[in-house]
Formats: C-alpha cells, sequence, structure tokens
C-alpha cells in the first residue's frame, strides 16, 4: 500500500459541506472544481489497483476502498457524470439543491469503491437520502408527495438489503461483499437480491422510477437517472452475475418498460420507461453472466449513463425554458430550439443504436452474449425491443417535440428558446461521449473488466441487421405515427398499487395505528408514567428516611448517648466523680479476678 | 519483586508525577495573590497531566507486571517501602486523573470566591494523594494515602460547600472512615501472615484460608462498596455531592468513586479470590439493586446535583456487577465503564456548576428554558446526558455493553437463563428517562418557565473546559479498542489466576460431596 489513498466520495462530501460557505462569484468554479478533483482522483485511483481504507471498526474490518476492473469502470463513468449533471445544473441558485447531488454522487462513489456490506448499506442509504431531496426541490404539485413515495420504497429495499446482510452474517460471519453462487442460495441471498433488484428498478419493483424522475427538479432527474440504477447494475455485476432468474426478469424489463414509453405523454416518464427498458437490457447481461454478457452489461451501462443524462437534459431543457412536461402541450419546437433538437437527436440515435454512436457498440455485446450462450429467445426479444427503443427515443419523441403539428399554448411557444450556455455545454460534453464511444472503440473497450474478450461490433452482418431494423421501423413509424400521437391519459401499471400502497399506509397509519397509538400513549402517560413516577418519590422518600434515616440516626444515638454519658457521669461533683471511678474500678478488678 | 519493571528511561516517573502537586504547594505558600495561586495551579496540573501522557508511551501492554516500578525503604524496622508501579488496571485511572484535575482548576476559576490559595492547595493534595493510591505497592503507604485523601476533600466539602456543608463534610469524613478501619485490621492480618511484609503483590494468589478470607473480604467490601458507593452504602453520595463546590463533585466523581471499584480488582479478587468467588451471587445482587434504586432515585429528583449523585449509583452498580461477573468482557466493561464514568459523569458536574455560577441554584425548576439563550450550553448538555444513559457512538454504551454481555455470559456459563443481564436492563431505561426528563426541561422546560433571556452562553474558558470531555466521549465511543487494549493484558493474567482458583475450589466441593 504506497500508494496515497483518498476516497473520491470524501472530495464530493468535503465539497458539499464547504459549498454553503461559497457565495458568488467563486461558487461556480467551486461547483465546477470538486467533481473535477474527485475525477482525477478516480483516474489516479484507476492507475493503481488494489484495496485501500480498510479501517478496523468494533470486531470488523470495513473496506472503503477497493479498486479493481469493475469499480474504477463505474467510478469513472459517474465521476464523469457527476462533471456532467454539475456543469448542467450551474445556474440553479439553491445551494441546497447542490448539496444533495453530490451526497448522491457520493452514496454513489462509495457504493462502487465499497468492499463490504456494512460500508455498502451506508452508502446505499446515503444515496436514497440525499436524492430524495432533489425531488422535493421541485417546487412542482405533487413534487412531495412522490419524493415521499420514493424514499418510502427506499428505505423498504434498505429494510431488505439490511436483513440479507445480517442473516447472512449471521450464517457466515463474515461481511465482505463478494459474488454469490447460485447453487448455495438462501433465503438471505434473495432479499440481498431484491434490495439491489428494487434499485435497478426491476419489476415488480420498478414503480417508483418513473414516478419520482418526473417529478424530480430539472437538474436533479439529471443525477437521477445516471446514478441510481446504474449503481444498482453495478452491485448485481459483483454480487449476483450468472443468476438465471435475472434473464427472465431483464427480458421482462426490457418488454415492458418499452411498452409503457411508448403510450407515454410525459416526457420524463417515457424517459423513465425506457430507462427500465435499458436495464432490462443490463440486468439479462448480468443473469448470462458470461465474460462478453458482464462486459457488455458494464458497456452498456457506462454508455446508458451518458445518452439517458443527454435525453434528461434535453427533457430538462425543455420543461426548463416552457414549463411544461407533456406531449399534448408541446410541439414544432425546432424553431425555437434548434440547440436542443440537435442534441435529443443524438441522444435518441444513441440509444436506438445508431452505427458510430454509443448504444451500438454497447447493446449488441448483450445480444451476442445471449446467442453464443443459446438463449435464442432471449435474444430474439431484446432485438425486438431494439426496434421499439428507436421507435420510442429516435422517432416519436424528436417527432412529437420537434416536428409535428405546434400544440403549444401560445405562450408556451413565446417563451420556448435554446437553454443558458451551461446546459448546453453539459449537453455538448455528453454528446461528445455518445460519439466517442460509438467512433473510437478503444476508449471503452480497454476500460471493461475482462478484457480477454473481444467484440467487433462493426462487422458487416451486424451492421446490415441493424441499419436493416432501423429502416422498418422508420418505414411503420411513418405509417403509423399518427396512431402513436400523445394522449393525456395516464397508463396505468403496478403503479397503480404503488400509489394506493402508498396511500394504504397512509390510511393504515392514520387510523387503525393511530388508534392504538392514542390508546398506548394515554396507557403509558396514566399508568407507566405516573406509576414510575410515584415509584420513584418513594424510593427517594424511603432513601433520605429510610436507608439514611439509619445511617443519621445511628449518628444520632451515638451522639445523644455520649450527651447523656456526659450529663450522668459529669455533673462536677468531686464525690460523684471519686464514686463512679471506684465503682469502675471494682467491676474491672471483679472481672480480672473472676474471669 | 519479580512482579516489578522498572522503567530506566525515565526512572522517577511515577515518583514526579504523584509529588510534583505536593511540592507546587510551596510558592503558594507563600502569596497571598488569588490570581496567582489560580494560575499556578493550573499550571501544576496541566504539567503534571502533560507528563502522565509519558506513561502512555512507555507502557508495555503485553505484559501484566508492574511497571515504572520504584522501591525504596521507608520504615525498615517495620518493613515498610515506598514502593510504586502501576499495570493495566490503574494506568488507565491514573491518567483519568491527571487529565480531570486541570479542568477542576479551570471550573473553580469563577467559583471559587473565598480563599483561593486555601482551595487549589487541597486540589494540589487531593492530587497527590489520588495518584499515589491507585499505584501503591506497599499497603502501609496505599492506607496511609488512601485516608489521607479524606482530609483535603473534608475540607473542600466543609468550607467551600452549600448551605448544609458541615452536615455533608462530616458525614462524608466519618462514614468512609468508619467504612476503612476494618481494612486496617485485614492490612494487619496480611501483615503477619505474609512473611512480615505490606508488599502488595505478594499478598495475591496465596491461598489464604477459607474462613480468612471471608473475613478479609469482608472487611476490604465494606471499606470498598462506602467508597464505590454501593447500594446500600450510598447516602453519603448525594448528601455530599449536593454540598461540594463543583471542583469537589468532579472530582468525587471522576476519582473518587473509582477507588472503591479499583481496590475490588486490584486487593478483594487477588488476595481472596475463594471468599470473592464464594460471595460473588450476593454482591452481583447488590449492583443490580443499586442499578434500579439508583434509576428511580434519579428519577424522583428536583435538584441537578442529586439526580446526578443518584445516577452515580446507578452506573457504579454496572461497574461492580462487571466485575463480580469473572469474564473479560465483564472487567474490561467495568474498567472502560470507570473511566467513562469519569469522563461522562465529571462533564454533567462541570454543566450542573456553570448553571450554579449564573442561577445560583441547583433546582431543575429554575433552570427551565435556558435552551434558548445557551445555545452551546445545552448542545453540550445534550452530548454529555445522552452518553450518560448509554447511546450508541457515545463512550457509555460500549462499556454499559461489554458488561452486560458479560453478565449475559456469566449466567449462560452456569447454565441458567441469563436473570442478571436481564435485570440490570431496567437500569438502562431508567437512565434515559431520568437523563431526559433533565434535558427536557432544561432545554425547553414548559410555559411557566423563569425569565431566562438575561443568561449568557458559555464563555471560552467554560467552552475550553467542556470540549475536551466531549472528545472522550466520540473517541471511546467510537474507538474503544485502544483503551481495552491497554488493560487487556493484566485483566487478562487477574482473570486466568482466578478461574485457577475457582477450579481448585469447584474441585475441594466436588471431593467434599463424594
Amino acid at each position: 500500500m504506497t500508494t496515497s489513498f483518498f476516497h473520491p466520495a470524501l472530495i464530493m462530501i468535503i465539497g458539499a459541506c464547504l459549498l454553503p460557505f461559497f457565495r458568488d462569484p467563486f461558487r461556480k468554479p467551486f461547483l465546477v472544481l470538486v467533481p473535477l478533483l474527485t475525477f482525477i482522483n478516480v483516474l489516479y485511483l484507476s492507475m493503481h489497483p488494489g484495496t485501500y481504507g480498510v479501517l478496523p471498526f468494533l470486531d470488523w474490518d470495513l473496506t472503503f476502498g477497493r479498486v479493481d476492473n469493475y469499480s474504477m469502470l463505474f467510478g469513472f463513468i459517474m465521476a464523469l457524470m457527476a462533471i456532467i449533471g454539475t456543469i448542467y445544473g450551474l445556474h440553479v441558485n439553491n445551494v441546497w439543491h447542490h448539496v444533495a447531488a453530490w451526497f448522491y454522487v457520493a452514496g454513489s462513489l462509495g457504493v462502487i469503491y465499497c468492499g463490504d456490506f456494512l460500508v455498502l448499506f451506508l452508502f446505499w442509504e446515503m444515496m436514497a437520502f440525499a436524492s430524495t431531496f432533489l425531488i422535493w426541490f421541485n417546487k412542482e404539485e405533487g413534487s412531495l408527495a412522490a419524493g415521499y413515495r420514493y424514499l418510502l420504497v427506499h428505505t423498504f429495499g434498505g429494510v431488505l438489503l439490511l436483513l440479507g446482510f445480517v442473516l447472512r452474517y449471521q450464517a457466515l460471519g463474515d461481511l465482505s461483499f463478494v459474488h454469490m453462487g447460485e447453487e448455495s442460495t438462501q433465503m438471505y441471498t434473495w432479499l440481498i437480491l431484491a434490495g439491489l433488484m428494487l434499485n435497478a428498478a426491476v419489476p415488480p419493483l420498478h414503480s417508483w422510477l418513473p414516478d419520482a424522475y418526473s417529478k424530480a427538479t430539472a437538474a436533479g432527474a439529471v443525477f437521477m437517472c445516471a446514478f441510481t440504477t446504474k449503481t444498482a447494475v453495478y452491485t448485481l455485476v459483483r454480487g449476483f452475475a450468472g443468476f438465471e432468474i435475472l434473464i427472465v426478469l431483464g427480458v421482462v424489463m426490457a418488454i415492458y418498460g418499452i411498452v409503457y414509453a411508448i403510450m407515454e405523454n410525459d416526457i420524463r416518464r417515457l424517459l423513465g420507461w425506457e430507462i427500465v427498458s435499458q436495464v432490462g437490457y443490463m440486468a439479462a447481461g448480468v443473469g448470462i453472466g458470461t465474460a462478453l454478457a458482464i462486459n457488455g452489461a458494464c458497456a452498456h451501462a457506462f454508455a446508458h449513463i451518458l445518452y439517458k443524462g443527454l435525453l434528461f437534459m434535453g427533457a430538462g431543457a425543455i420543461i426548463h425554458a416552457t414549463g411544461v412536461s407533456k406531449f399534448t402541450g408541446l410541439g414544432g419546437l425546432y424553431k425555437k430550439m434548434p440547440n436542443t433538437m440537435i442534441f435529443m437527436i443524438i441522444g435518441g440515435i444513441s440509444v436506438s443504436a445508431f452505427p458510430f454512436f454509443s448504444g451500438f457498440v454497447t447493446k449488441s455485446m448483450i445480444i451476442a452474449a445471449s446467442f453464443s450462450e443459446h438463449y435464442l429467445v432471449v435474444a430474439f426479444l431484446l432485438t425486438l425491443v431494439s426496434a421499439g427503443t428507436f421507435l420510442v427515443a429516435g422517432l416519436r419523441l424528436p417527432y412529437l417535440l420537434f416536428f409535428s403539428e405546434n400544440r403549444c399554448s401560445e405562450t408556451t411557444f413565446a417563451k420556448a428558446e435554446d437553454p443558458p450556455w451551461n446546459m448546453q455545454a453539459a449537453m455538448i460534453i455528453a454528446s461528445f461521449f455518445c460519439l466517442l464511444i460509438g467512433s473510437y472503440l478503444p476508449f471503452l473497450y480497454d476500460m471493461l473488466p475482462h478484457a480477454e474478450v473481444a467484440f467487433h461490433p462493426y462487422g458487416t452482418y451486424h451492421l446490415s441487421e441493424t441499419l436493416q431494423i432501423l429502416a422498418f421501423t422508420a418505414l411503420a413509424f411513418y405509417f403509423f405515427h399518427k396512431k402513436i400521437g400523445p394522449e393525456a391519459v395516464i397508463s396505468l401499471d403496478l403503479d397503480w398499487f404503488y400509489r394506493k400502497g402508498g396511500l394504504l399506509f397512509l390510511w393504515l397509519a392514520k387510523y387503525p395505528i393511530q388508534i392504538a397509538d392514542n390508546a398506548w400513549g394515554a396507557a403509558y402517560r396514566v399508568v407507566g408514567l405516573n406509576s414510575l413516577m410515584t415509584t420513584a418519590k418513594f424510593w427517594s422518600w424511603f432513601d433520605w428516611h429510610g436507608i439514611d434515616g439509619v445511617v443519621d440516626g445511628s449518628a444520632r444515638c451515638v451522639r445523644a448517648f455520649g450527651r447523656r454519658i456526659a450529663t450522668v457521669l459529669q455533673r462536677g461533683q468531686i464525690q460523684m466523680t471519686i464514686y463512679y471511678t471506684a465503682t469502675f474500678a471494682a467491676v474491672i478488678l471483679i472481672a480480672y479476678v473472676w474471669l | 519483586m519479580d512482579q516489578l519493571l522498572t522503567y530506566p528511561e525515565f526512572p522517577h516517573l511515577l515518583s514526579i508525577l504523584i509529588f510534583l502537586p505536593l511540592i507546587g504547594i510551596v510558592p503558594l505558600l507563600f502569596s497571598a495573590n488569588d490570581s496567582f495561586s489560580r494560575y499556578w495551579t493550573l499550571i501544576i496540573t496541566a504539567v503534571v497531566a502533560l507528563l502522565s501522557v509519558r506513561l502512555i508511551f512507555g507502557f508495555d501492554t503485553s505484559t501484566a507486571k508492574f511497571q515504572f516500578a520504584e522501591s525504596y525503604t521507608w520504615v525498615e524496622s517495620l518493613n515498610i517501602h515506598y514502593q510504586v508501579g502501576m499495570d493495566g488496571i490503574s494506568i488507565l485511572l491514573f491518567l483519568l486523573t491527571t487529565f480531570i484535575m486541570p479542568f477542576c482548576v479551570l471550573a473553580s476559576w469563577s467559583y471559587i470566591k473565598k480563599r483561593t490559595r486555601t482551595f487549589m492547595i487541597c486540589l494540589l493534595v487531593m492530587e497527590t494523594s489520588m495518584l499515589g493510591v491507585f499505584v501503591a505497592l506497599d499497603f502501609v503507604l496505599f492506607y496511609i494515602l488512601w485516608e489521607a485523601m479524606l482530609i483535603p476533600m473534608y475540607l473542600l466539602i466543609g468550607i467551600w460547600g452549600g448551605p448544609r456543608k458541615i452536615y455533608a463534610s462530616i458525614k462524608f469524613f466519618l462514614y468512609t472512615l468508619a467504612g476503612s478501619v476494618l481494612l486496617l485490621v485485614a492490612i494487619i492480618w496480611l501483615y503477619q501472615n505474609n512473611d512480615s511484609s505490606f508488599f502488595i503483590p505478594d499478598m495475591m494468589w496465596q491461598g489464604y484460608a477459607f474462613t480468612a478470607q471471608i473475613l478479609l473480604f469482608l472487611a476490604f467490601f465494606l471499606a470498598f462498596a462506602i467508597k464505590v458507593p454501593m447500594f446500600p452504602f450510598h447516602t453519603w453520595l448525594p448528601a455530599a455531592h449536593v454540598e461540594a463546590p463543583t471542583a469537589g463533585s468532579v472530582i468525587l466523581a471522576s476519582v473518587l468513586l473509582k477507588m472503591g471499584t479499583y481496590g475490588f480488582l486490584r486487593f478483594a479478587l487477588p488476595i481472596t479470590p475463594d471468599a470473592a468467588i464464594y460471595l460473588a451471587q450476593p454482591v452481583l445482587w447488590l449492583s443490580i439493586a443499586g442499578i434500579i434504586y439508583g434509576g428511580f432515585t434519579a428519577l424522583a429528583q428536583n435538584d441537578m446535583k442529586k439526580l446526578i449523585a443518584y445516577s452515580s449509583v446507578g452506573h457504579m452498580g454496572f461497574v461492580t456487577l462487571g466485575i463480580f461477573v469473572f469474564n473479560l468482557q465483564g472487567v474490561e466493561g467495568a474498567i472502560l465503564q470507570m473511566i467513562n464514568h469519569g469522563v461522562t459523569t465529571g462533564a454533567l458536574f462541570l454543566c450542573v456548576g456553570m448553571i450554579y455560577e449564573r442561577t445560583h441554584s441547583r433546582e431543575l425548576l429554575s433552570a427551565t428554558g435556558v435552551g434558548k439563550y445557551m445555545p452551546v450550553f445545552v448542545t453540550f448538555l445534550a452530548f454529555f446526558s445522552l452518553s450518560s444513559f448509554g447511546f450508541p457512538g457515545t463512550n457509555s454504551f460500549v462499556g454499559e455493553f461489554m458488561i452486560l454481555a458479560g453478565a449475559f455470559q456469566f449466567d449462560t456459563d452456569l447454565g441458567k437463563f441469563p436473570y442478571l443481564a436481564l435485570a440490570a436492563i431496567p437500569g438502562a431505561i431508567l437512565a434515559a428517562a431520568y437523563m431526559l426528563r433533565m434535558l427536557q426541561k432544561v432545554i425547553w422546560g414548559g410555559t411557566n418557565n423563569p425569565d431566562q433571556s438575561w443568561q449568557t452562553d458559555l464563555n471560552a474558558r467554560e467552552i475550553v473546559t467542556l470540549a475536551p470531555f466531549l472528545f472522550f466521549v466520540f473517541w471511546i465511543g467510537l474507538d474503544a479498542k485502544v483503551f481495552i487494549n491497554m488493560m487487556h493484558t493484566s485483566v487478562a493474567a487477574l482473570l486466568d489466576n482466578l478461574h485457577i482458583h475457582q477450579q481448585q475450589a469447584l474441585t475441594a466441593a466436588d471431593l467434599i460431596l463424594r
């Protein structure tokens, strides 16, 4: 351990703690500086793999810095995204928004570099709580409730996770965060998996995602779309590679997400559903578990963070400018927001896996892995979903926002304009990386955890297949685009249970539990507290009058006895004194002689 | 004498530490200036505190022998020696004492207005005798210092105390003196049965006759139980605490009470192991009674000092509980809890002293609602209160947890249901109840709060006084290993010897039964 280790998350935390003390004009440089330092630190760590930051705590050795192939890749992208997200949010004046975002990033980095479950849990909860504030800071109606729902769900996930860790520790006496064998699964394995899956938004634990992300602040959603689910994917890669149930769930996710995305009317809900769909690919990749599949899952997570960040940034720009987030109130914006349009199209074609854009070189890895492992149905369904993805993000989204007939109200249209420079700068950075990943393969491929697996996306077959899919999807869109226009309805799914679950929780809390609690409180006051205080008063009385009474009483007795002797024996009459002395001497003499 | 290890690098370190305060009196004798005596005493105690840090670096944690030892003949005809040395059990208590003293001086800075010079002399004499008690290895030396402590303490309470100071000081003096009279008898018996030597390590693990051990143990027990104080010998404590000045209360709580429990570990267990094992159950249940009883009586108090005094009865009950379960967790937890109690209760008395200086009352009702006007003060108070009832993350949590774990293990080792640990738990809950009650009243109070708007928050001197205590609250709370490592070898050696005796006793009982 010759290299010095400084935890990247610590830089973010210290930065967040110092941030409120910076005022303009120093705040903006500081805002850029801290994530930049974090990023440099991450790069430095990537050159020095190893285990650092092992701290003894009680009986355990906690590992804060496990730097290996996995954590290097994810640390890199998260730190990069922290820079992009912070630049995107530079114009936000609420300093606590930045503080929350940085704590959120710190939580994610902490999870990525942790080596045991205790540290993981610590940072996991830090992520959940910090990100909740990114929802609450949005002044929109319903954000507060959405934030509470989000927090409730993640607390539930945290409890599952903690339960799993504790049971596992009891069974194995081991806290280290390592891969779990599928053959020796126990109750705790499933609990941990469920806790992690909740954060990865795997159905049926997914409803929080579109709900929360659509209610977050414009800048907050950019952070949220990157960190929570992808950190969860990272933990799944680490702990659950090769769990076949993840293949099934992943495919279900991919299809489920895209179907809802097609029907969605809110920009960010649509993008949220698409996250579900794309994370489905990653989950499937983790489930397949071969070197190629793991590479694919990691690479896709990497690319996904960038293009989905880009799309959320575009969506945020539109909401920032117009204040409208529904397709039914937007459209024809190409005249007013040309730059935003370009960025969103870049994001859209990246996610749709256009050649030379990032999705093309990452998504295909997972599909190729499922072919080579003979999961033909899986490969087929995932290919099908990629057509849907293009339909949604590459065609429907830009069409409805920029090209279709103008559904904007007059004020909305008048307000629409390209966002401030910092938002555009962030989008330029993200677009650049989307293009870089797709065009210059070694950039991403050299970072992948399994370097021994070679993958060549630019083969003739793959290219022609992709172009066919894209072309036919475009053709279909041309014919049917009227059918998938925006409709002002809410598409219901398990979301219903999620919302009603929250209400049920509230009802339970309000009525039966509150009534029981009131009764218990009354009992506590009347029976418990009063009797406790009465008992206490009694013992206090007893202490002074009982125990201390004996002590003081004996002292008083001795004193009284002494006085008595003095008054009896020392009256001052000389005859009496002589008489007592003679008697006493006689008693002693007799006692000595006789005994 | 093979139990002694000298320290060639700094051969007279212990003696210098012990006698420096006593020598420090000399300039005070010739100066009537109050301000000089304050600063001088602060300097002396601070130098002792800093110099005592040297002990940590010279201390060898791998041996249970007495280190930094010094040995000189004192009275040749009676074979009395000046012998000192420390092991893992005494080092932490010694350091606690040197650490506490400068803060006692700081706490008396503006509190003591009359006879400041005399007060400071008392503190210095007190320090010498307290430090000596923890390292004395000759029983006569020990006994002299043990009794010598009473005099400055008597003066501290009797001159600078509250309204009932005469009552409290005489009670304190007589009660503790009465307890230690039998200790002298025990010392003489041991002298005669130990080749006319007063050397304490020679008396350990000698296997004296069982009846003799029982009698010796009872003599020890009376002396130490009064000092601890264990229920039902505790009533001198609230009286003394309530009347004593702040520095006196802090010394009483932080150091003097520890001498009782230290006595159990140093004398009662090694010299009379069979009796200690035989009589463990009653002592344990007295400890439990102290924990619960102290909790209840503390809950009923409206005088803050009395409340903390009674809470000490409960906390020290935990310490004796830990000692008499005779396992590593319990004893180590008990020693740690001695330190914790010294830090936390000392700090709480300092807090109450600060309130008293402002309101001239220790009544809870006259201090209600100061939170709004003294935010820094109540922050400190809140942390120390949390620590006092063993909030996780603070020092007492670790100590109490270890003791409870030890108590649990004690019963399970005997194949019994863990009654002891279960019986002690209500004490922990009561602790939360009385501490939070006090905290709630002091910080918020109710609608009938007296006008506190004239209160001034802590000044720099007071913050400096409290801050180090807070540091230790969290240091021990978060990383107790450092402290436990220092005592571990000595405690393990003590318990090993004890278990040998336990085993022999069991075999003997087995033989008799057959």
